[in-house]
């Protein structure tokens, strides 16, 4: 019975290409952390609620607990571990994160981080107020936010620096 | 305290851990596959007899590896070090979500349809909620013995039900005479969920009779103890993992879940099983214990305290622990927060028909300042005092002795605070809270139509996060490149502890952080820690450690570098991986030259440490001094008085961590604790119907934690102290705890700013805005 239901779903994941078989059924998130085992996005609450397993579809922050896979079909799909080339570069956001001591336990950095690169990427140069509406569906119970919140304005002031010297 | 230069701490490092939480490739238990997936089969009823369970059902469905219920566990109790010991299962549970019977399949969708095909019959019991009734004779009994958890000292040691916790000292009836106003009140504080962003998980598998439990705990020995007592296997066969955890903050120590899995993945012939509390089980599982607390002050007109008579009721729940209440070393900083000439504060735990309480952040801090501190602005505002001065007025500084007269029952020693300005901080949040605009106690600082501005302010005490010997083992590994392994039994819960310990023993060997690596996440390293991460106590009792380890294989190395250097090995240092006489640092040995091996030095406490100290555990830094930390917090609120609703505006925090190790990595503690205990404050209500037995904030569309738009203004009074002693006697380098204290005043401030700003006491927490509505309209209908 599943079988037949099953389809084939092609998308982009950090910039390669996949062929994966899904049912129908089939949420996002457990294809990026069971199929492809890019655990770096994390569930939470499973009810979109905590925003743990944020990812960005065609750039923008989709929570991916309540996703069907096959939504995706043909979409640039865009994890935590296709942000930088993890060995020793890190994305400005990342460098950020580290330096601002952001992250306590890390279970919502993967999905902050990828919410800021969404903010940014549209608004190189937003106020705090728009940080905060950005993350707001993330929940951090560790940092109290304000360390991320200064994360991400140091970050889009860095990223508005390489710009204009390019 | 002479400045020291120091080269590594005192500076903002990034926790050694952030670049692959960054990346995510940081591995927490929920990103390793398991064969089986474990479910747990919860109790619909608060209080009930099992009379019959059935799992035949459940073990013909396909895909359905095997079922636990109370008939297969061993006849021995899961010891939990500062709870009562309960089975792995039992035929009595206690509250709704109680653990019934468990099941083990291939997937996780197979394991939960199984929950439907247990067949279970209930005898129903009486249910008790409220822990002031629970504490009645005439009450619901959830134990043989009483609801009532007293006393206890010893591990795993159950005795002294039935009593109340009691600190006393002078007289109370004598000091209430004296007084010249005196003023009682009570409030009502509701459990608050932690709710760590990871719920909790474990992944148990077997090896022959060796059992390796991947989980995330804050307390890796304590389960490796209790599970191989339940069990009854020794504990060298129990391997525990835990180097990976998402967000603790009390809730993760020893739990059934996690016995639960060692026994289905050893009835599958140890193929891996997983548990994974959903965020519903999760948010109905464990909480800080809700509180009734009645409080009566007495002052002189002078504002001088003459007697305090506190008596709290906590909520433990079904299975809670005393830590979680009103355990006696919790009550002793509050109860030091200020010299009151007598006092008596008398601490009741008691068990109902609620999910457990745990310890968490502060414990039960911020209840206790809530009561505590609304009294005292009472009692400021009938002397027509100013709530700074007032307070000013009655708080102790360092050296002063503590309680100011002997404890009727001396369980602490008295002593002297060790670097205490508390003073100092207060006057320092005044300034930064602008308390000039301060007008009166009810009079608000901005009015604007029905908004309202208020500001508040209040003082508690925390412990030190010292433990006198310490309960955890540390080794220093001094390689003969000068380079460093330190192998550690503490947990670091991601509050960057590995990277602080790191730091002090670079400080201490004059070498840079990155020449010093740590070991800990496994027990397999045996280096026990009895307590695991709470208290606030991995950087000062781990650190302390790490140092006299460190003293001890520099006294080694001395001693084999004496004869190269033609010197008495006292008069050698070890520094910079050199060794040389003191003074003459150009005739310097380098270790490579002097060493082909390492030196190692293993240190932990007393092993006998919590029956020496009958369970006191942080009295001394060294004899008669204590070491606590001071605690004050300020907060500006508007509050709309049609609807009720309090905004949040600016929370100044107050605090001295003696010495901060990591500013960096204190400030982010500062914060987090203070916006979750805002959370406490304003929004997370804990809710349960009790007519239908359901808990309605199972959710976090329910229950609301902080949210990023949430987050007031939020600035830090540090300030450092600490007293002149070699960096390894008591608190390394005279650093003190910092990941709890700056939850203790939120609630309490916030309820004063309410009171400044429309003249209502909100005597329940959370202050929702209905909640406030109620006070405004009760309390004082005239502002409508």
């Amino acid at each position: 019975m599943e079988a037949i239901n099953k389809k084939w779903l092609h998308i982009v994941v950090n910039g390669q290409k996949h062929e994966i078989e899904v049912r129908p059924n089939e949420l996002l998130v457990d294809v990026l952390r069971e199929r492809l085992r890019l655990t770096g996005t994390k569930v939470g609450c499973e009810a979109g609620d905590c925003g743990a397993c944020t990812v960005l579809i065609n750039g923008k922050p989709v929570l991916s607990c309540l996703t069907l896979a096959m939504e995706c079909h043909g979409k640039e799909i865009l994890t935590i571990e296709g942000l930088s080339d993890m060995t020793t570069k890190l994305h400005p956001i990342q460098k950020a994160f580290v330096e601002h001591n952001a992250i306590q336990c890390g279970f919502c950095t993967p999905a902050m981080i990828l919410t800021a690169k969404s903010l940014l990427d549209r608004n190189p140069n937003p106020s705090e107020d728009e940080v905060k509406e950005a993350i707001n569906g993330v929940i951090c119970r560790c940092t109290g936010y304000i360390q991320i919140i200064e994360s991400i304005l140091a970050a889009a002031k860095e990223m508005r620096e390489v710009v204009r010297e390019a | 305290m002479k400045h020291k230069n120091f080269k590594v701490i005192g500076k903002s490092i990034p926790p050694s851990e952030s670049f692959d939480k960054a990346t995510g490739r940081f591995q927490y238990v929920g990103d390793i596959q398991a064969e089986l997936y474990g479910k747990i089969l919860r109790s619909p009823h608060p209080h009930a007899r099992i009379k019959h369970i059935d799992t035949s059902k459940v073990e013909k469905l396909s895909g359905v590896q095997c079922a636990l219920t109370h008939k297969d566990i061993p006849p021995r109790k899961l010891p939990r070090r500062d709870q009562r010991g309960c089975y792995i299962l039992e035929d009595h549970v206690r509250f709704v979500g109680d653990e019934v019977a468990a099941v083990a399949a291939k997937t996780r969708a197979i394991a939960e349809e199984a929950l439907d095909l247990f067949e279970v019959e209930y005898e129903i019991l009486p249910a008790v909620f409220d822990p002031e009734e629970a504490a009645k004779p005439e009450a619901p009994q959830l134990y043989p013995g009483g609801n009532v958890y007293g006393p206890q000292f010893g591990l795993m040691v159950e005795r002294g039900l039935n009593e109340p916790m009691v600190l006393e000292w002078g007289d109370i009836e004598k000091g209430f005479e004296e007084a010249d106003v005196v003023v009682e009140d009570k409030v009502e504080v509701k459990p608050q969920v932690h709710s760590p962003l990871e719920t909790h998980i474990c992944i148990a598998s077997w090896k022959g009779e060796e059992l390796t439990l991947r989980t995330a705990t804050q307390s890796p020995y304590e389960v490796r103890l209790s599970i191989a007592h339940a069990l009854g296997i020794p504990e060298n066969k129990v391997r525990v993992i835990y180097g990976a955890i998402g967000g603790g903050f009390g809730s993760k120590y020893i739990e059934r879940y996690q016995a639960i899995a060692a026994l289905l993945s050893k009835k599958a012939g140890g193929k891996s099983t997983k548990i994974v509390l959903t965020r519903e089980e999760d948010l109905c599982h464990a909480s800080r214990a809700g509180a009734k607390i009645n409080v009566k002050i007495g002052a002189k007109k002078n504002g001088v305290m003459t007697a305090i008579y506190l008596k709290s009721f906590f909520n433990l729940g079904g299975y809670g622990n005393v830590i979680g209440g009103s355990m006696r070393f919790v009550e002793e900083s509050p109860s030091l927060a200020y010299k009151y000439q007598n006092a008596r504060f008398e601490g009741w735990d008691v068990h109902t028909n609620h999910f457990t309480s745990q310890p968490y952040r502060s414990i039960a801090l911020p209840a206790l300042a809530f009561a505590v501190e609304q009294v005292i602005d009472q009692i400021a505002e009938e002397l027509d005092m100013d709530p700074v001065e007032f307070r000013l007025k009655n708080l102790p500084e360092s050296n002063d002795m503590m309680p100011v007269k002997p404890h009727k029952n001396p369980i602490y020693p008295r002593g002297r605070l060790d670097a205490y300005p508390a003073k100092q901080i207060m006057k320092e949040v005044r300034e930064k809270i602008e308390w000039e605009r301060f007008k009166g106690h009810r009079q608000p600082i901005v009015v604007e139509g029905p908004k309202r501005r208020g500001i508040g302010i209040a003082a508690s005490q925390g412990w030190g996060g010292f433990c006198v010997g310490g309960f955890i083992n540390e080794t220093v590994i001094l390689n003969n490149d000068g380079s460093v392994h330190i192998l550690s039994g503490h947990t670091d819960l991601g509050t960057g502890s590995n990277t602080t310990l790191r730091q002090i023993a670079a400080e201490a060997l004059g070498i840079g952080i990155e020449d010093v690596t740590i070991a800990t996440g496994d027990t397999i390293l045996g280096h026990f820690d009895l307590t695991g991460a709470r208290g606030s106590r991995s950087l000062t009792t781990a650190g302390h450690l790490i140092l006299v380890a460190i003293e001890e294989a520099k006294r080694k190395t001395c001693k084999m570098a004496a004869p190269l250097l033609k010197a008495k090995p006292e008069d050698i240092e070890i520094s910079g991986k050199k060794a040389y006489v003191k003074g003459q640092e150009k005739h310097a040995i380098p270790l490579t030259k002097l060493l082909t091996s390492t030196v190692k030095c293993t240190v932990g406490g007393d092993p006998r440490d919590w029956i020496l100290l009958k369970g006191a555990m942080w009295p001394f830094v060294e004899p008669g001094k204590k070491t606590r930390n001071p605690i004050v917090l300020a907060a500006e609120v508007e509050v709309d008085v049609e609807t009720g609703e309090v905004k949040p505006i600016r929370i100044v925090t107050g605090n001295s961590p003696g010495r901060m190790i990591n500013p960096m990595i204190v400030r982010g503690q500062y914060n987090g604790a203070a916006i979750m205990a805002l959370g406490m404050a304003l929004w997370e209500e804990f809710n349960y119907d009790s007519k239908n037995y359901v808990y309605e904030h199972a959710s976090l569309a329910d229950y609301k934690v902080p949210r990023a738009l949430d987050v007031p203004i939020i600035e830090n009074v540090i300030v450092e102290e600490t007293v002149e002693r070699p960096p390894s006697v008591g608190p390394p380098y005279g650093a003190r705890g910092a990941a709890e204290f700056a939850c203790a005043g939120v609630l309490a401030a916030i309820a004063n700013a309410i009171y400044n700003a429309t003249g209502a006491r909100v005597r329940k927490s959370p202050m929702t805005a209905e909640e406030v509505l109620q006070s405004i309209n009760r309390e004082n209908p005239q502002k409508k």
